[in-house]
């Protein structure tokens, strides 16, 4: 039952991919439809996982990650179906199916360890997957931004100039992507504050990893400087004209850092995150 | 029945001759109406424009029709048709298909996957539907032909790309600002290039046009030509730099108007909005090294001629891709043209079956008379319906015989089996069908007794 959201989200791929070379509209709407199968099919693997441990499944590194390609293909739903636009469905699958594989071929039933409790913790880890998941987005966008104005600059335009949107709507969506993700990371990140401090001196003082939880440790010393990376671009695009192929370089650059801490990190370094 | 082409086009007669033979300027419903009238085409569809006027035709004798129709296109537009005769091309049957097909892609046209045509060829059907010319035959044909252009639009890139220097900016414009509506363009030199790209930017419904130009007087006659532009002292050229995302230059000037570090200091206080550029001026008014700049985007007319040459050729590539749609829609057209053959003869049957049916009614009729009408009723329509029932399968054989030995040995066999001699036109039979639903003459049944 686990690889089945992964075998609709490569399927898709597949779709994409062909839809994009292609440009038929019939491949389009099944590429599309098959994402929706996937998205649905996973939602109810996350349904029942609910079901089954009695909470949503976040609290582990795999099924976080699980949770956070639900996020992502459901936001991406979202863009393609309120622009219209399908060019990027290409560029973000490839993603969902390299991250969906780790929890399709290692699902370990989540135990939630006793001292992950309270409705901030909720608030903390949701709001990091759905600003990680527009971070993607925005990379995405953005490295479809670079890649048409390229073509345009080099004065050769070829294939992405015939299937991508234009520049500007480009870069509208990558600065609407940054905010709505910047909002919801640092919502995260304080709200993750507020109950590293409550646990600390409560219910969490006997474990060592909330005790870990400072900004020595490897996975929020990086967030903070996803945080720092996401503001500048913010700042730059409205303040001193970092618009545009910048800004898509930037936010190319903070998605790494993120994807690098979500996955390596959590699993090998951090020792206040390895739930 | 056959199908037939007869026309001229920019493939076989010169513009001065086309320009002479113009349907659309005399009246495409008069032309269709003084065809009718000489009675050799059964059904008749005008494509009239700049590049081709084509008379599609069906008809009972290709040969006798194809002279009648020469010699009207001549009477109509008053050219003498030994003038005519050397630029005509006529084509019979599926080859008319084929050719209204690829006419229909865009295949035919002068600017390979033009567009326009397929609303054209559209338009010339819906006349003669309207002038009652067009009938069954040509209906098809001309319905085939629009899923075609469809198919070749959609399923290959025949249509894609932009294949004039004008069209081309403002696809690139397009696809550096997305929608233009709200955007601002500046024209610098107020010369009869700059004026031309003026007006072709304002129909695209941009916000704002300046034109500035070293001599306020002639910046200002320009603006007022184009209407709806304003124009700009050359002291302002900065601030109006500033202020365009589109910037089109068409001076006369020998040495570059425009630096590098002229538009370098310009993109300051524009916060690195983008800035496109089109140089159309010949020597070059802005710097090539401008095109450096980020957010700068400078394309020259060679730029722009050289994507129209790309798209050419990538449309060129196109050609076969589009070439099987048409061989495809031919043959699908072609099984259904060649499976009407056989309708006459369905037509001669079913009247067969009715004449007995109400000839045995009548003959009963005395004895009829005695029940009550909705009793009648009920016996007519049972006779009808049992007659119905024993047509159906023979109707829908002969229907889908799809090659014409197989039309005439089935017909021969009908013929002798059933005794059908007197075969009526399968036109008239056709329009009987069509308003009738199906249904031949009725016997005469009282109203109201149905249930």
């Amino acid at each position: 039952m686990n690889l089945v959201p992964l075998v609709l989200y490569a399927a898709a791929l597949v779709a994409y991919a062909w839809h994009f070379a292609q440009r038929n509209p019939v491949l389009g709407r099944s590429a599309t439809t098959l994402l929706v199968a996937a998205a649905l099919a996973h939602t109810f693997v996350i349904g029942m996982q609910t079901m089954e441990v009695g909470h949503v499944p976040v609290a582990g590194a795999t099924s976080a990650i699980s949770t956070f390609v639900w996020l992502l293909a459901l936001s991406y739903l979202y863009v393609e179906m309120t622009t219209d636009e399908r060019a990027m469905g290409v560029f973000i699958l490839p993603l969902l199916v390299a991250l969906q594989a780790i929890p399709g071929f290692r699902p370990g039933i989540e135990d939630r360890a006793p001292v992950l409790q309270g409705p901030l913790f909720g608030v903390h880890v949701s709001s990091l997957l759905f600003a990680y998941a527009s971070f993607a987005l925005a990379c995405v966008i953005g490295i479809t931004y670079v890649l048409l104005f390229k073509e345009i600059k080099a004065k050769h335009l070829g294939f992405f100039y015939a299937r991508l949107p234009s520049l500007q709507v480009l870069d509208r969506m990558n600065q609407r992507a940054i905010v709505i993700g910047w909002i919801f990371l640092t919502i995260g990140i304080i709200v993750g504050g507020i109950w590293a401090a409550q646990a600390r001196g409560g219910y969490g003082a006997g474990d060592p990893r909330v005790q870990a939880m400072s900004l020595e440790d490897p996975k929020i010393f990086v967030a903070l400087l996803c945080w720092f990376v996401y503001s500048f671009e913010l700042f730059a695009a409205r303040r001193i004209g970092w618009g545009g192929r910048r800004a898509a370089y930037l936010s190319a650059v903070g998605f790494v850092i993120v994807l690098f801490n979500f996955v390596p990190i959590t699993y090998f370094f951090s020792k206040s995150h390895n739930f | 029945m056959q199908l037939l082409l007869v026309g001229i086009s920019h493939r076989t007669a010169p513009v001065e001759l086309r320009e002479r033979i113009d349907f659309q300027a005399r009246g495409l419903t008069d032309a269709l109406r003084a065809l009718a009238q000489r009675g050799s085409a059964r059904e008749a569809v005008v494509v009239s424009t700049c590049n081709r006027a084509e008379l599609y035709v069906a008809c009972d004798e290709a040969t006798a029709t194809r002279q009648d129709l020469v010699r009207f296109v001549s009477d109509f537009n008053g050219v003498a048709s030994g003038e005519l005769t050397p630029h005509v091309y006529d084509v019979t049957d599926l080859e008319v298909a084929r050719h209204l097909f690829r006419v229909a892609a865009g295949l035919d046209s002068l600017v390979m996957g033009e567009p326009q045509i397929l609303g054209q060829v559209k338009d010339a059907h819906t006349i003669a539907s309207d002038a009652h010319t067009s009938g069954p035959v040509l209906n098809r044909l001309f319905h085939s032909s629009f899923a075609v252009g469809k198919r070749v639009r959609t399923e290959t890139g025949l249509g894609s790309g932009a294949v004039s220097v004008s069209y081309a900016a403002v696809a690139l414009a397009r696809k550096i600002f997305g929608d233009l509506s709200g955007r601002s363009v500046a024209v610098i030199g107020a010369g009869e290039m700059g004026k031309l790209t003026a007006l072709h930017m304002k129909s695209q419904a941009v916000k704002h046009v300046t034109i500035v130009s070293r001599t306020m007087a002639h910046a200002a006659r320009t603006a007022e030509a184009i209407g709806g532009a304003s124009a700009a002292p050359w002291e302002e050229l900065d601030n109006v730099l500033a202020a365009s995302d589109i910037v089109i230059t068409a001076t006369g000037a020998a040495a570059p108007i425009l630096t590098s570090a002229h538009i370098e200091a310009v993109m300051r206080p524009r916060r690195n909005r983008p800035l496109f550029i089109i140089d159309i001026a010949m020597p070059r008014d802005v710097e090539a090294a401008a095109g450096e700049i980020e957010q700068v985007f400078l394309y020259n007319i060679d730029d722009l001629q050289a994507t129209v040459r790309e798209n050419l050729a990538r449309r060129a590539s196109e050609v076969a891709r589009a070439e099987t749609i048409v061989n495809e829609e031919v043959e699908r057209f072609g099984s259904w043209f060649r499976s009407r053959g056989a309708i006459p003869t369905v037509v001669a049957l079913r009247e067969r079956f009715e004449a007995i049916r109400r000839a045995e009614l009548e003959r009963l009729d005395f004895k009829l008379s005695s029940l009550p009408p909705e009793a009648r009723a009920r016996v007519d329509e049972i006779t009808h319906l049992i007659v119905e029932k024993l047509l159906l399968t023979p109707t829908e054989q002969l229907k889908a015989l799809d090659n014409s030995e197989a039309v005439s040995a089935y017909t021969e066999a009908m013929n002798r089996l059933f005794a059908l001699t007197n075969q009526p036109g399968d036109e008239q039979a056709e329009r009987g069908r069509q308003t009738k639903g199906g249904r031949v003459e009725p016997f005469k049944r009282p109203t109201g007794g149905r249930r």
